[in-house]
């Protein structure tokens, strides 16, 4: 099997993950709820990932870290703490439903700052000519999942910082392979999945919360904390973790972000523009094929979506993995990054590249493309 | 034996100020208060030996992690809170 469908999971983890996840499951018991040796191993093991995570992502109080299910949890709550009814949000033209939908949910104004893509530049000036006076937030993705496109983040950070605008980072595709970090862009919120970038187990991610943001929550219920008020407390992360943890997968998302830190995010970003490269050189020499690469810039990460002329995508996507290669094909969640890129009547197939993925099983994967366009 | 608890007021907390200690060299447990000296219901404290307080309270200070309260376990085995 040649997966390439990492954007969505990535499937292949450093072996440490599974070990630490099943170690876990029969030696951690609730954090937090004991002070027995298996509580306070769980508590160990949380600390230790928390306190990762701030490194990596450059948090200076490791309390702010705070552990979601996926990203879409941390993005609901950080929209929820933000934006109410009736308030104007800017978002980008590549956002994922994990955005759009709770900003409807919340009945926002919301103002999609649109762009060609792998136009950067382009998008920077429309965002900056649309922050106007009664914008109250800003929530932009760094990489689309569809595209790979790089937005350009940290001047769209900077553009709030400066205009007192909340920004929020949906790092989904970015986190444990770009530069993501809090005490650069000063986000109100950064959510991020564990399981994609940072090689952890499904059903783990991550919320950093910035300084000055006042959380709501989603859920409330027990924390192991001010147990006899009935209010959540008020400091984090425990206003924002009710509820038992899932330290089975927080101890394997230890293991990928220790991974990730010791392999380096530029090595793990160089590996994947280097299959992506292939992928595209591959893929725009095939004459039915017609691929969405970024052939000027350096703005196209791991992610690469194209479509075999004539070919549905769903169609396209099925018969690789009848083939042993898995992709993944529609419109991935994304409505909106295909309406700006003008693929939302087709939709695409993407192909989607990890750490593990080698320069082999891309010739592979081309090659299967090759003998699909030419049949 | 005479000890002192740092009482916080999150497991976090404990943590980050029991890691705090434990850099500069000063040995730690992390505990659950108990239950008398809990006022608001679960919490949980950093135990130091009675004579590392006074660094613990320096180094503290110094990073900023301010404790809720500070007991001392007496010898009957009561607690005392400790006015700082």
């Amino acid at each position: 099997m040649i997966y390439l469908d990492s954007a969505a999971t990535t499937l292949q983890k450093p072996p440490a993950v599974s070990r630490a996840a099943s170690f876990a499951t029969t030696h951690m018991a609730s954090p937090g709820r004991g002070g027995h040796q298996p509580a306070m191993r769980a508590a160990d093991t949380v600390f230790a990932c928390r306190n990762a995570a701030a490194e990596l992502f450059h948090v200076e109080d490791p309390g702010r870290v705070v552990f979601t299910m996926n990203a879409t949890h941390g993005l609901n709550l950080a929209i929820k703490t933000l934006v109410k009814p009736g308030d104007t949000v800017l978002v980008s033209g590549y956002e994922h439903n994990a955005v759009t939908r709770p900003l409807y949910a919340q009945g926002a104004d919301v103002r999609v700052v649109e762009g060609a893509l792998f136009r950067p530049r382009e998008i920077l000036a429309r965002f900056e000519e649309m922050m106007t006076p009664e914008v109250r937030c800003v929530v932009c993705n760094h990489v689309s999942n569809v595209f790979g496109f790089t937005l350009p983040v940290e001047k769209i950070a900077a553009l709030c910082r400066r205009r007192g605008i909340a920004f929020v980072l949906d790092a989904s595709q970015s986190a444990g392979n770009l530069p993501v970090f809090m005490d650069q862009l000063k986000a109100a919120f950064i959510a991020m999945p564990g399981h994609k970038g940072l090689l952890g187990p499904q059903g783990t991610g991550l919320l950093l919360c910035g300084e000055e943001v006042e959380t709501k929550t989603l859920l409330e219920g027990g924390t192991g904390s001010l147990s006899a008020r009935q209010e959540m407390p008020e400091f984090l992360p425990d206003r924002l973790e009710a509820g038992t943890l899932n330290v089975c997968g927080i101890a394997g998302l230890l293991e990928g972000i220790r991974y990730v830190r010791k392999k380096g995010t530029d090595r793990i970003l160089n590996h994947e523009k280097s299959l992506t490269a292939q992928m595209a050189e591959g893929l725009m020499g095939m004459g039915h094929v017609r691929a969405y690469v970024d052939q000027k810039g350096d703005s196209q990460t791991g992610v690469l979506s194209f479509n075999i002329i004539g070919t549905d995508c769903e169609m396209a996507a099925q018969a690789l993995g009848a083939r042993g290669i898995c992709v993944r094909a529609g419109l991935h969640c994304a409505p909106l990054a295909h309406k700006s890129a003008g693929t939302f009547e087709t939709g695409t197939v993407r192909a989607s590249v990890s750490p593990f993925n080698t320069p082999r099983e891309i010739q592979l994967f081309l090659r299967e493309i090759a003998r699909m366009a030419n049949t | 034996m005479v000890y002192y608890l740092i009482v916080c007021r999150s497991l976090t907390y404990a943590q980050r100020t029991a890691s705090a200690l434990e850099r500069a060299g000063i040995t730690t447990q992390i505990l659950r208060s108990p239950k008398v000296i809990d006022q608001e219901g679960c919490s949980h404290s950093v135990k130091v030996s009675e004579r590392n307080l006074a660094d613990a309270l320096t180094i503290l200070a110094r990073v900023e992690l301010s404790p809720k309260r500070v007991y001392i376990m007496a010898s009957d085995g009561s607690y005392k809170e400790v006015l700082l």
